[in-house]
């Protein structure tokens, strides 16, 4: 018998009075791999998160391997590793204290926070308080947190907002090490440039609905058939024109590589025209 | 450890870092000392019966400050951790509600308590030293009703937390709850029972509205069964009812006012989204 989804999201509504910010979201994750949940600010991102952690009530069906939501939602937060946009640690605490209170919280060995800290790259400031730490400290420690029980499922709230370029490029090492241990990511942004290289599905909400849904490599096969040439050397546009006839060679040609957002906005006109030509 | 121990731990934790717990611990215990010493000084040398007359300006001391710092830090506590956005964080960790509830209300309770105990403690130990006449268990006694009252008044503090939308509303909300059970309600009971014919048992029904009134009159009753000290719900209940009756009345509606609080501020909390 395979297992089931690691995480099920079936006809997902939630309301907050007359506004509806989830409307019927439905998609399944399997085990290892990494999740691009994108959308405008708005789009339902953070609430999709908070149903999934059962912290709002909403209809529909959600389960975290197998587990319901509605009905064991303690249980099922066990599983779940949880990254939100601002960290809510205690400005006094160490990162040592922080992590032990939460591991109390999760029932977990303190003495997997050590380990944990070496992971993220903590372990110097292990004694440091948190309101001592820079922004991408906080995450790194909010990462380390969200390991603490050793989840199958991990929710990244806007993990790289406030990061700059090189905590962004080393976070993003860290969960593709992460999905190569076997967990599955979801990560939500608005900055899609910022998931490209990473990320095997892009699940894009917009207006409260999947308005897409496609594994990354896909969407950009699909992009579009465009080439780049490689010169060797530099060369003038008059040049271009007489490429070929004057016999200049190329290095190297290879298909052109649109950006994520590019490839996306391509799908979704192509999703347009073919409902237009159904009807 | 379970969650609501683990939580009620880092509450006393974080309290005791605080300033607001070691201003209200220092301030208690230097008006407690303050006016032990004036007690024992002036009633003293004057014959009265010091030991009494000391502990009922202090036990009126426990009236003012205990119910500002329970209902102020009760108040803070919820929506405190939704204004430094923590509280999301750790509705996202495998506990319920109302074990994270349940934890922060024992943490504050002790954490309120030991500065209550310290001060209580320290001009005790000042009327154990120079008083005539000392009696421990009726001190004692007080000091319970005191721990008593500071889990009353914590617990309505919680429930202006969850029902509140900020600290600050939640903060006034609790202030103004202190300026009427503290300042106001004698006056406007009194009030009503002369312009709206109240009569005795509208009285006693005011009376067990107000808890902080239950303790005082729970806490003169038992220090010096004074009519006229006893103020003029006291004064009905004990010739209505007799002492014995008084008290269990008066201790009923405690223990009531002990868990029915916390039973709203869960209920509320539950009900309320993240």
């Amino acid at each position: 018998m395979s297992n089931p989804p690691i995480l099920t999201v079936g006809g997902l509504t939630k309301r907050y009075g007359r506004l509806t910010v989830l409307d019927r979201v439905s998609f399944n994750l399997d085990a290892g791999s990494i999740v691009a949940l994108l959308g405008a600010n708005g789009a339902g991102k953070t609430t999709t998160f908070k149903c999934v952690l059962g912290m709002t009530d909403f209809r529909g069906k959600v389960e975290v391997a197998g587990k319901s939501v509605a009905k064991s939602g303690k249980d099922v937060r066990k599983l779940v590793g949880y990254l939100p946009q601002t960290p809510g640690f205690a400005d006094d605490d160490t990162c040592l204290e922080a992590l032990r209170f939460l591991a109390e919280l999760r029932r977990v060995p303190l003495n997997c926070i050590g380990p944990l800290l070496e992971k993220v790259n903590l372990a110097p400031q292990r004694d440091v308080r948190v309101r001592e730490l820079s922004g991408g400290m906080r995450q790194r420690l909010a990462l380390a947190a969200a390991l603490l029980s050793d989840p199958p499922l991990l929710l990244l709230d806007e993990p790289t907002a406030n990061l700059d370029y090189q905590s962004r490029e080393e976070l993003h090492d860290l969960l593709v090490q992460l999905r190569g241990e076997g967990r599955t990511i979801v990560l939500s942004t608005h900055f899609v440039e910022h998931v490209a290289d990473i990320a095997d599905r892009v699940i894009l909400l917009k207006d409260g609905q999947v308005a897409l849904d496609q594994a990354t490599a896909s969407l950009f096969t699909d992009a579009g058939k465009d080439f780049t040439v490689h010169l060797n050397g530099t060369a003038s546009a008059s040049f271009l024109a007489a490429l070929h006839s004057a016999g200049i060679g190329a290095e190297r040609v290879a298909p052109a590589r649109p950006d994520l957002q590019e490839a996306i906005r391509r799908a979704l006109a192509g999703k347009a025209e073919k409902e237009e030509s159904c009807q | 450890m379970n969650a609501v121990w683990t939580i009620a731990v880092k509450e006393v934790r974080d309290a005791v870092r605080s300033r607001w717990l070691i201003v209200y611990g220092i301030t208690f215990a230097v008006l407690a000392l303050g006016l032990s010493y004036l007690g024992e000084r002036n009633l003293g040398s004057l014959g009265f019966d010091n030991f009494s007359r000391t502990t009922a300006s202090l036990v009126n001391l426990c009236l003012l400050l205990v119910p500002v710092i329970a209902l102020s830090l009760g108040a803070s506590s919820i929506a405190g951790e939704q204004e430094r956005g923590t509280l999301s964080y750790l509705l996202a960790q495998p506990l319920a509600r109302w074990e994270l509830l349940a934890g922060k209300y024992t943490g504050l309770v002790v954490s309120i308590s030991i500065a209550t105990i310290a001060g209580f403690g320290l001009a005790g130990v000042f009327i154990a030293f120079y008083a005539s006449t000392m009696d421990a268990t009726t001190y004692l006694l007080l000091l319970g009703l005191m721990l008593a009252l500071v889990a009353v008044m914590t617990g309505i503090g919680v429930v202006t937390s969850v029902v509140c939308n900020s600290r600050a509303q939640a903060m006034s909300v609790a202030l103004l709850i202190w300026f009427v059970a503290v300042l106001f309600f004698d006056l406007v009971l009194i009030g009503l029972v002369s312009g709206a014919s109240l009569g005795g048992r509208g009285l006693l029904v005011g009376l067990l509205l107000n808890p902080i009134e239950i303790v005082r009159v729970l806490a003169i009753m038992n220090l010096e069964p004074d009519l006229t000290v006893l103020g003029p719900f006291g004064s009905y209940l004990v010739e209505e009812m007799g002492k014995g009756t008084a008290t269990a009345s008066l201790l009923t509606a405690l223990a009531v006012w002990e868990v029915t609080p916390m039973a709203i501020a869960t209920w509320v909390f539950n009900d309320r989204r993240a």
